[in-house]
């Protein structure tokens, strides 16, 4: 469809691959572009281009509806926390529907195989499975509610990329965070396969997802193309840093042997120090246990009593970041999730993306690299 | 004794619940008689909230006849308007920042305010933090020796939360990160080095749209010569939030995030030492207080505020060169990324962000 007399609304406009979109839309001259906003107050980026700021929640039909407003093409990049990706997506795919959208767009994840996919998930054949992971499975639920809204006539073209880096990433903005902090370690050598998505190389693919009839009710994954490891992304950012930071390696055998066996969670918190508790991902790991100031101070007097050694291992179990990086002769043990995203054997193939709608990469890792460099300079993180 | 002053407040916003409201409450010579909102159920809600005993009201023109001034809280596209309406019943205003949208709007403000023998003042509040109050000391009495320039940043992910949303809304908020915040930095820094003589701006708005980041050198003319300094402001990255100021013997450092304090950078020997300057008295609470107590004072004594109209008009003057001067903050990693992007224009695009290019100063003032 020739999309680009259309009015276009977006998605998770907000967020850094929506944010993106909206500009490469402006850039191609779309006449209007209109993006849903549920936080007000993130939308900064976007504010700066004349893009129509809509309030709406993909959680709350009737907002959706009055957003859409008359766009015919619909980029979903929107999420939400976890438990709500599934209907966010089938409430908007219901009012595109309703509206007679011409095209969605949806943006899902190679992440639809697991954070560490399974060998075999090479390409978009292999069967889904459920993971374990709520981000996963809820992301791969939502795919199966595109394809049957796909049945019933809604074009749909979903795309599945992986590790979507570029300007404003928070990819590269927490791994210099993390790199000056020391809180970085090359995992099994760093050979793990990073699928890199240069963002616009996505939006490359959803601009022929829009073009291309082919395309419609498939399933794409989209990289770059390139077989750069975790090893390779991290060394190019430690490259950016003067003096570069010393980054140690460790085996999964390593990691596995420091977090020890595993002791029940809330024997767990009472035994972690209050700085550790107070730790926004150990907070996430409860959730609903309440800590009171008073369990708190009691789990501290009790840490504080041990000796540094056996703090730093409970540190580490948690997978929680020191405040601050001190000058510690203690080796930096990765949390779980950085773990297993980092051993992922799997390098996506695009093929099918490059038979069906003719997708090519346009920018290539050390391309993408240096516009990140003038970025990151930019954004004051360098 | 002298009578409270009877005040009412337009607009419930966040500037209201979470500063002007505490700062009202703390001051003996204020009596609060009516909050003002379009919803008074957000008024009500605060009153509530906040156990206060004046009422609620959805338009300010019923309450003018029982107050003596109004503090002026709404979206900025309503300031004129509403100014024009109370100086007009013979009330005294302080009024947020920014005056107006345009220099020309502040201006009819100032002089009707004149003409009708009234208290105008302009919320500052910056004006009235210990630290600001405490650098111009330094300034002035010459702990820094001579002034050579300064570095202003500001910035971090923007959030704000408006009630009404209106910052992004060109046509209602004036500008974005400059009109915003940017006030605040020009406030300061015109009223420690003088007048601004020079300037050479740029921005990121792709056009139609509000900045999220600025870029301004500026030239100072004023009792220490000429001054050059940078501003920059963001609201989408963290930047080194605040002021730098050097000098031939020390520089001066002020944290945003410190309002009570300045410290001092110098060498003794070849060590770099640094020494914390604060206040030993400093009256009331929040700078939104003194602010507040400022403007009451000024009503009593009939004397002019610390911040009155005729600076605020300097200052959207300024903004409004900037504007009409600007150029665009070169993204070369968002042009490399388009459509018609390529290799070699990425390569073309490698060199420079646009902050260098700030330096270059030009009078246009």
């Amino acid at each position: 469809m020739n999309w680009r007399n259309q009015t276009v609304f977006v998605t998770g406009a907000t967020g850094f691959i929506g944010g993106r979109v909206c500009e490469r839309m402006m850039q191609a001259g779309v006449p209007r572009v209109r993006a849903l906003v549920h936080g007000m107050h993130r939308a900064a980026r976007i504010a700066r281009m004349p893009v129509e700021l809509c309030p709406g929640d993909l959680q709350e039909r009737e907002s959706l509806r009055q957003a859409l407003g008359d766009a015919k093409v619909v980029i979903h990049c929107g999420l939400g926390p976890s438990s709500t990706i599934v209907r966010g997506t089938e409430n908007m795919l219901a009012v595109a529907q309703a509206a007679g959208v011409q095209r969605v767009i949806h943006v899902s994840t190679a992440a639809v195989y697991g954070i560490t996919p399974p060998p075999g998930s090479e390409s978009e054949e292999a069967p889904l499975r459920q993971t374990g992971d709520a981000y996963c499975d809820n992301k791969a639920a939502a795919e199966k509610v595109v394809l049957d809204y796909g049945k019933r006539g809604l074009p749909v073209v979903i795309l599945r990329p992986s590790i979507v880096w570029g300007p404003y990433s928070a990819w590269s903005t927490r791994l210099m965070d993390d790199l000056r902090a020391g809180q970085v370690a090359f995992i099994e050598g760093g050979r793990g396969a990073c699928n890199t998505t240069y963002v616009d190389n996505l939006i490359d693919a959803m601009v022929l997802g829009l073009e291309d009839d082919r395309a419609l009710n498939h399933a794409f994954f989209i990289t770059d193309g390139e077989r750069v490891t975790w090893g390779d992304f991290i060394r190019a950012h430690m490259a950016l840093l003067d003096p570069v930071p010393d980054v140690g390696e460790i085996s999964r055998a390593e990691i596995a042997a420091s977090r020890g066996p595993s002791s029940g969670l809330l024997l767990g918190s009472v035994k972690a120090a209050a700085r550790v508790a107070r730790g926004k991902e150990f907070r996430q790991m409860l959730m609903q246990i309440p800590l009171t100031e008073a369990a708190m101070k009691k789990a501290w007097s009790y840490v504080s009593s041990l000796p540094a050694q056996k703090r730093e291992r409970l540190r580490a179990r948690f997978g929680v970041r020191r405040a601050a990086a001190k000058p510690t002769r203690a080796r930096f043990i990765p949390d779980a999730v950085t773990e297993a995203t980092q051993s992922a054997t799997v390098f996506f193939s695009i093929e099918k993306a490059r038979k069906v709608m003719g997708y090519e990469p346009r920018i290539q890792f050390a391309g993408g690299m240096k516009l990140v460099e003038q970025w990151l300079r930019y954004a004051a993180y360098l | 004794m002298t009578e409270p002053v009877r005040l009412a407040i337009l607009g419930c916003g966040a500037i209201t619940r979470s500063e002007h409201i505490p700062a009202v409450i703390a001051h003996p010579g204020v009596q609060l008689v009516a909050l003002v909102d379009t919803d008074p159920a957000r008024a009500d809600a605060l009153i509530q909230n906040r156990g206060l005993s004046c009422k609620a009201v959805a338009d300010y023109r019923e309450v003018l006849g029982q107050v003596d001034a109004v503090l002026n809280a709404l979206p900025n596209h309503l300031h004129v308007s509403s100014n024009l309406d109370c100086l007009g019943a013979g009330k005294h205003v302080l009024c947020e920042k920014p005056l107006a949208i345009t220099a020309a709007e502040a201006r009819s403000c100032t002089e009707f305010a004149a003409a009708k023998k009234l208290v105008l003042a302009v919320g500052m509040n910056r004006r009235f933090a210990a630290s600001h109050c405490l650098l111009k000391l330094v300034i002035s009495e010459g702990l820094l020796g001579s002034i050579q320039d300064y570095d202003f940043q500001y910035g971090g992910a923007f959030d704000w939360r408006s009630a009404s949303g209106f910052y992004f809304d060109r046509a209602k908020a004036g500008g974005g990160a400059l009109v915003d915040f940017g006030v605040h930095m020009l406030d300061s820094v015109i009223d420690w080095f003088g007048p601004v003589t020079g300037f050479d701006y740029q921005d990121d708005d792709w056009g139609s749209g509000v900045e999220a980041n600025f870029f301004l050198g500026v030239k100072h003319t004023g009792r220490f010569g000429d001054t050059e300094g940078q501003l920059r402001i963001s609201r989408t990255f963290g930047l080194k939030n605040r002021i730098l100021v050097r000098g031939s013997e020390a520089s001066a450092e002020i944290s945003v995030h410190d309002p009570e304090v300045v410290v001092i950078h110098r060498r003794i020997g070849g060590a770099a030492v640094s020494q914390t300057l604060r206040l030993e008295k400093i009256a009331g609470g929040s700078s939104y207080w003194r602010q507040l107590d400022n403007f009451v004072q000024s009503i009593q004594r009939g004397t002019q505020p610390e911040v009155d109209g005729w600076q605020a008009v300097r200052v959207l003057e300024l903004i409004e060169n900037c504007y009409a001067h600007k150029r665009r903050i070169e993204e070369p990693w968002a042009e490399a990324g388009s459509e018609t992007g390529s290799e070699s224009r990425l390569e073309a695009g490698a060199e420079g962000s646009g902050g260098k290019q700030a330096a270059a100063h030009e009078a246009r003032t």
